[in-house]
C-alpha cells in the first residue's frame, strides 16, 4: 500500500460500486498497518516480528437493514464480493426502525506530528539493540531482578473512510513503544511481576523512566510485610484505577449504554457525581495523546468532551446510531471491530485533571494505607452495578509517610460510583498511558481485606 | 494453499534457517451480535492467511501476511529479522525433537456452519433472547453474540511434517442485564464447541438450556445478600475450582512462566494437600480445548501436572522441552495466522477425590458455596484472583441464601494446601475462552473441592 491516499481511492471505488448496485447508504474504513517488534523473554531477545497487513470493513443499510462485511484484500474484485455479502446478510436482517442515517461530514483538523519518518527509518537490528540494553539496564538495576518479559516496536497506520452522505477522508500516523515486565525472587517466593512502558509518535523512548519505576518498585516488593483488613486510606496509579473505572465508570457514560437503561448514572446529567475537585475529559485531538486522531472509526471528527466537570456529570459519549436515536450529537468515540464489522463507543484517551502536590508529598501524608501500583480482575467488576472486588498486586503498604514493603494477596473491594465521592487529593502530574492520562489518585475508606 | 507452503519451505535453509515452519489458513469466519432483539452486527468473511516462522543462528524470526501468494517472500523476511536478533542471543535456541507427521484430518462437524442459513442463525438469537426476556420481567437488557467458523489450516515445516486439519467452531455468549428499582446486576454465560458443527445449538446448547442457565444467574444477583469479606471454608463447584485450575494454578505451570513463577524449581515437590491431581489434557474427545496436533505439529497428550500432591509435569512447547529437559506436550498454540504460536492450556482440571457431594459440605458454620465466575487473573507470584457472579451462603452445613457480585482471591501455592476435599465425579466441563496476548479456546472443571478457612479470600463488601 502506497498511502493513505491509495487506501482512500479503494474505499471510493466500494461507495460507487455499491451505489451502482442499488444500495443507497454505505460507508467503508479501511486500515493498512505495519509493525515491526522485538520480543525479549527472560533477559533474552528472543524473536522479531513484522507483521503487515489491510483490514477492510464495510457496513451498509438497505431499508433499514444493516449488513456488514471484512476483507484482508486490497483490491477491487475482493471489496466486490465483500460488498456482495454485505447485502446477502442486508437482505435477512429485520429493518431497524431506530437506524437513521450514517455519518454526515464535519470539520476536521491535522492532529500535529501524528507522522513522524524517523518510525519508518528504523532497522529491526536497532530496535534489537534498544531492547537488549534495557534489559542489561534493568537487570543491573536492582539485585536479583529479572527482565522476564520485554517488547519494543514500532509502527504506522494509514486509516481512510468514505460513505454515500460524501465522507471521504484519511490520515495517517505513526507511533513506537517498549514495555518491560520484570520479577525478583525473594527468600519465600516471588515478586509480583513489574510492568511499566513509554510511548512515542516517533522513536523517543524514555528507557531510563521505564527502568527507574520498575526497579524502584522491585526494590520495595523484595520486602514482604502484613496487611491489616479494615477500613483504609488508598494510593492507586493510575494503571489500577484507570482497568476499575475501564471497566465501570466508562461503561456507564457510553450512549448505548445510556439508552439500553445499563447505565446506574444515565439519569444523573448535570447532576453532582463526585468532588469539586474532579474534573474528568475524554480527548481525542490532543497531540500529546497517542490516542488521538483526525476522524472516529465513522469518519466524524473526534474531539474533547466534558464527562465530569467540578464533580457534576456534564456528557456521555456517543457514536452516530445511538446519537441519532437519542437526539444528539455524535462526539466522535465510534470504535470498530474490522473483522467483527461491529461498532461501539469508546473513549478516546481519559484526561483527569491534576492536582496541586506531588505524589511524593501525598505519600508523606498517609499514616496507614497502601499504594496499590497493580491490579488484578478489574475486568471481573459489574459494569452496571459498579461493584468491584479485586487484588491489588502489587499493593504496598504506607505506613507514617514511608513505602514499608509489599503485601501478597490483599483485596480491595467498593463500589465506582461511590469511590468518585472517596477521593482524598489527585496528585499534581499525570502520567501518560494508552488511553488514559492521569495522576495517582488518593481515595480514603477503601475496604480492605487482607489475607489471614 | 498446500502447494505454496510446500514451495516456499525450502527458501529458507539456504538462507541460513535451521527450522522453517509455515502454518496456512483459509475459512469462512462469522460474527452476529443482537441487541435487545436488534442486529448490531452481522459480519461474515472469508479470510486467509500465512505465518512463517523460522530460526536462524538460534533466534527467530516471524512474519505473518494476509496473502499466500508471497510465502517465499515472508520466508526471507522472516530470515532476515532472526538474524538481526540471533547476535545479541547468549544461549542460541534449540528445540527439542519430535517426530513428523504428514496427515489429513477432517472436520467431525455435521452441520458446517458455513452451509447453515443466516435467516436460522439469526432466529436461534431471537429465540435465545425471547426465552431470557421472558424468564423474569426484571430482566432489562441482553446481548446475544455468536461466533462461528470453518476451514482449513496447513502446518508445513521443513523437518517434514506437512499437517492438513479441516475445523470449526461454533460459540454462543449472551449477557443479560437485570434492573429492580435502582438496583442493576448482570450475568454471562457461554458455550462453544471445536467438534460439533450447528448441530451443538440443535443438540445441547439450545435457545432454552442456554437462556435458563444466564437469566436464573441474573434473578439471584437482584435476590442476593451482600458478601462478607474476610477467609471462610468455601466449597468450589465445578466452573470455579476448573478456572482457579487454568487460572491460579495452569499458568504457573505453562513452562515459559513457571522460570519466573511460584512453581519454579518446586517440580518433585509435594505442592498440594493429599490427594490432589491436577491435570492438562488435550486428548479429551469432544472437549473444546482438544486437537491432535498443536501448532508445531506436536501430538497433544495428557499433562500430569499436580500428581499424588506432586509438582510433576510442565506444558511445553518445543522450545522450553528443550530448555528444561522434558518432553513436548503439544500445547503450542496460535489464535490465528496473525501469532506465532506459545505454550497454551487445553482442558484443564482437577481429577475427582473420593467425597461424596454432601460430606463437603458438612461442618461449615459458615462459608460460602461458589458456583460461577465472571473472569480471573493470576499473577507470577501466585496471587489469583476470580470475580463470582454465583455463589450462596452455607450456614451450618446447608446452602443458603444467593449472593451478590464478590470476588476470591489467593495465593494458590498456599491454597492448595488447604484443600481438605475432593468430590467424586464425573463433572460438568467449563467451555471458554483464555488470553495471554492471543485468544484461545480451552476447557476447565473438576467436581466440587472444599478449602479450608484460609485458603481462599472473600472480596466482599460486608
Amino acid at each position: 500500500m502506497r498511502d493513505e491516499q491509495q487506501l482512500l481511492e479503494l474505499c471510493k471505488y466500494v461507495v460507487t460500486h455499491a451505489e451502482k448496485k442499488g444500495v443507497s447508504d454505505i460507508e467503508v474504513l479501511a486500515r493498512y498497518s505495519s509493525a515491526l517488534n522485538v520480543d525479549l523473554e527472560l533477559g533474552e531477545i528472543s524473536s522479531v516480528n513484522q507483521n503487515m497487513g489491510v483490514q477492510i470493513a464495510i457496513r451498509l443499510y438497505i431499508e433499514k437493514r444493516m449488513g456488514s462485511a471484512f476483507t484482508n484484500i486490497a483490491t477491487n474484485a475482493a471489496c466486490d464480493d465483500a460488498v456482495e455479502m454485505a447485502i446477502a446478510a442486508a437482505k435477512t436482517v429485520d429493518p431497524d426502525p431506530d437506524w437513521v442515517a450514517l455519518p454526515e461530514p464535519g470539520k476536521y483538523s491535522e492532529i500535529k506530528g501524528a507522522w513522524q519518518d524517523s518510525v519508518l527509518e528504523i532497522e529491526p537490528g536497532k530496535v534489537v539493540g534498544f531492547l537488549a540494553q534495557l534489559s542489561k539496564d534493568l537487570a543491573q538495576a536492582e539485585e536479583g531482578l529479572i527482565p522476564a518479559y520485554g517488547n519494543w516496536g514500532t509502527d504506522f497506520e494509514y486509516k481512510a473512510y468514505a460513505n454515500s452522505n460524501g465522507i471521504e477522508i484519511a490520515e495517517r500516523s505513526t507511533d513506537s513503544y517498549a514495555v518491560a515486565q520484570a520479577v525478583a525472587k525473594t527468600e519465600t517466593g516471588m515478586t509480583p511481576g513489574v510492568f511499566a512502558y513509554d510511548v512515542d509518535r516517533g522513536t523517543d523512548i524514555d528507557s531510563e523512566s521505564v527502568v527507574k519505576d520498575i526497579s524502584e518498585t522491585i526494590r520495595i516488593c523484595k520486602t514482604a510485610v502484613e496487611g491489616k483488613t479494615g477500613k483504609f486510606q488508598v494510593l492507586m496509579h493510575p494503571f489500577v484505577y484507570g482497568q476499575l473505572m475501564q471497566y465501570t465508570l466508562v461503561e456507564s457514560i457510553k450512549g448505548d449504554n445510556v439508552a439500553r437503561g445499563k447505565s446506574k448514572i444515565g439519569d444523573k446529567m448535570g447532576e453532582k457525581i463526585a468532588p469539586d475537585f474532579l474534573s474528568i475529559y475524554d480527548d481525542g485531538r490532543n497531540p500529546e495523546f497517542l490516542n488521538s486522531s483526525v476522524f472516529d472509526d465513522e469518519g466524524r471528527p473526534r474531539q474533547r468532551t466534558p464527562i465530569i466537570e467540578n464533580g457534576i456529570l456534564r456528557s456521555f459519549l456517543w457514536d452516530t446510531y445511538w446519537a441519532n436515536k437519542m437526539g444528539v450529537s455524535s462526539t466522535g468515540n465510534a470504535s470498530r471491530n474490522m473483522r467483527r464489522g461491529l461498532v461501539e463507543i469508546s473513549p478516546s484517551t481519559i484526561y483527569i485533571e491534576p492536582g496541586k502536590r506531588s505524589f511524593e508529598d501525598i505519600i508523606s501524608g498517609v499514616d496507614y494505607g497502601y499504594y496499590i501500583r497493580g491490579v488484578q480482575g478489574a475486568h471481573s467488576s459489574n459494569p452496571e452495578s459498579g461493584d468491584f472486588s479485586v487484588v491489588g498486586n502489587p499493593a504496598i503498604l504506607i505506613e507514617k509517610g514511608e513505602l514499608k514493603g509489599t503485601v501478597h494477596g490483599l483485596m480491595v473491594s467498593g463500589n465506582i460510583f461511590d469511590l468518585l465521592n472517596q477521593i482524598i487529593e489527585i496528585a499534581k502530574d499525570p502520567i501518560p498511558l494508552i488511553g488514559l492520562t492521569a495522576p495517582q489518585i488518593l481515595f480514603g475508606d477503601v475496604s480492605i481485606i487482607s489475607k489471614d | 494453499m498446500l502447494d505454496k507452503l510446500e514451495k516456499a519451505i525450502d527458501t529458507g535453509q539456504p538462507l541460513g534457517a535451521s527450522y522453517v515452519e509455515i502454518r496456512g489458513e483459509s475459512g469462512f469466519i462469522e460474527f452476529i451480535q443482537m441487541d435487545d432483539g436488534r442486529i448490531n452486527a452481522l459480519t461474515q468473511r472469508l479470510e486467509q492467511g500465512i505465518a512463517v516462522r523460522v530460526l536462524v543462528d538460534g533466534a527467530w524470526g516471524f512474519v505473518s501476511s494476509g496473502n499466500p501468494d508471497t510465502a517465499e517472500d515472508a520466508v526471507k523476511s522472516a530470515c532476515s529479522m532472526a538474524k538481526s536478533a540471533a547476535s545479541s542471543r547468549k544461549e542460541p535456541i534449540k528445540l527439542a525433537d519430535t517426530k513428523t507427521f504428514q496427515e489429513t484430518i477432517t472436520s467431525t462437524a455435521k452441520r458446517d456452519p458455513r452451509d447453515v442459513d443466516i435467516e436460522e442463525k439469526v432466529q436461534y438469537m431471537k429465540n435465545l433472547t425471547k426465552h431470557i426476556s421472558d424468564y423474569d420481567e426484571r430482566i432489562s437488557a441482553i446481548t446475544v453474540k455468536v461466533r462461528t467458523s470453518s476451514g482449513k489450516k496447513f502446518l508445513v515445516t521443513s523437518e517434514g511434517t506437512q499437517i492438513e486439519q479441516h475445523g470449526s467452531l461454533v460459540w454462543v455468549y449472551p449477557w443479560v442485564t437485570g434492573k429492580e428499582n435502582a438496583r442493576l446486576s448482570a450475568a454471562r454465560y457461554e458455550e462453544a464447541s471445536t467438534n460439533e458443527g450447528w448441530e451443538f445449538f440443535d443438540r445441547f446448547a439450545t435457545p432454552e438450556y442456554i437462556g435458563d442457565k444466564v437469566a436464573e444467574k441474573v434473578k439471584l444477583q437482584l435476590e442476593g445478600v451482600p458478601a462478607k469479606g474476610g477467609s471462610f471454608p468455601c466449597v468450589c463447584g465445578p466452573r470455579v475450582i476448573g478456572v482457579l485450575a487454568h487460572e491460579a494454578l495452569g499458568h504457573l505451570a505453562e513452562a515459559d512462566l513457571t522460570i519466573q513463577s511460584a512453581f519454579g524449581g518446586k517440580r518433585g515437590e509435594v505442592v498440594a494437600a493429599e490427594g490432589v491431581n491436577m491435570i492438562d489434557d488435550g486428548t479429551l474427545k469432544g472437549i473444546l480445548g482438544t486437537s491432535k496436533y498443536d501448532d508445531e505439529g506436536v501430538p497433544t497428550s495428557r499433562v500430569e501436572i499436580i500428581k499424588d500432591s506432586v509438582l510433576t509435569e510442565l506444558m511445553t512447547n518445543r522450545e522450553y522441552a528443550s530448555k528444561i529437559d522434558q518432553r513436548t506436550t503439544g500445547n503450542a498454540r496460535a489464535e490465528s495466522y496473525l501469532y506465532p504460536p506459545i505454550i497454551r492450556m487445553r482442558n484443564t482440571f482437577f481429577e475427582p477425590g473420593e467425597f461424596n457431594r454432601e460430606e463437603l459440605f458438612e461442618g461449615i458454620e459458615f462459608g460460602y458455596y461458589c458456583s460461577d465466575f465472571r473472569g480471573g487473573q493470576a499473577q507470577m507470584n501466585a496471587s489469583f484472583q476470580v470475580g463470582i457472579q454465583e455463589a450462596y451462603e452455607i450456614v451450618n452445613g446447608e446452602l443458603g441464601r444467593p449472593v451478590t457480585d464478590l470476588s476470591i482471591s489467593g495465593i494458590a501455592t498456599d491454597s492448595l494446601f488447604k484443600i481438605e476435599g475432593i468430590a467424586k465425579g464425573p463433572f460438568p466441563w467449563e467451555q471458554g475462552r483464555c488470553g495471554k496476548g492471543q485468544e484461545a479456546f480451552i476447557a476447565a472443571g473438576g467436581p466440587d473441592v472444599r478449602f479450608a478457612k484460609g485458603g481462599i479470600t472473600f472480596g466482599g463488601k460486608d
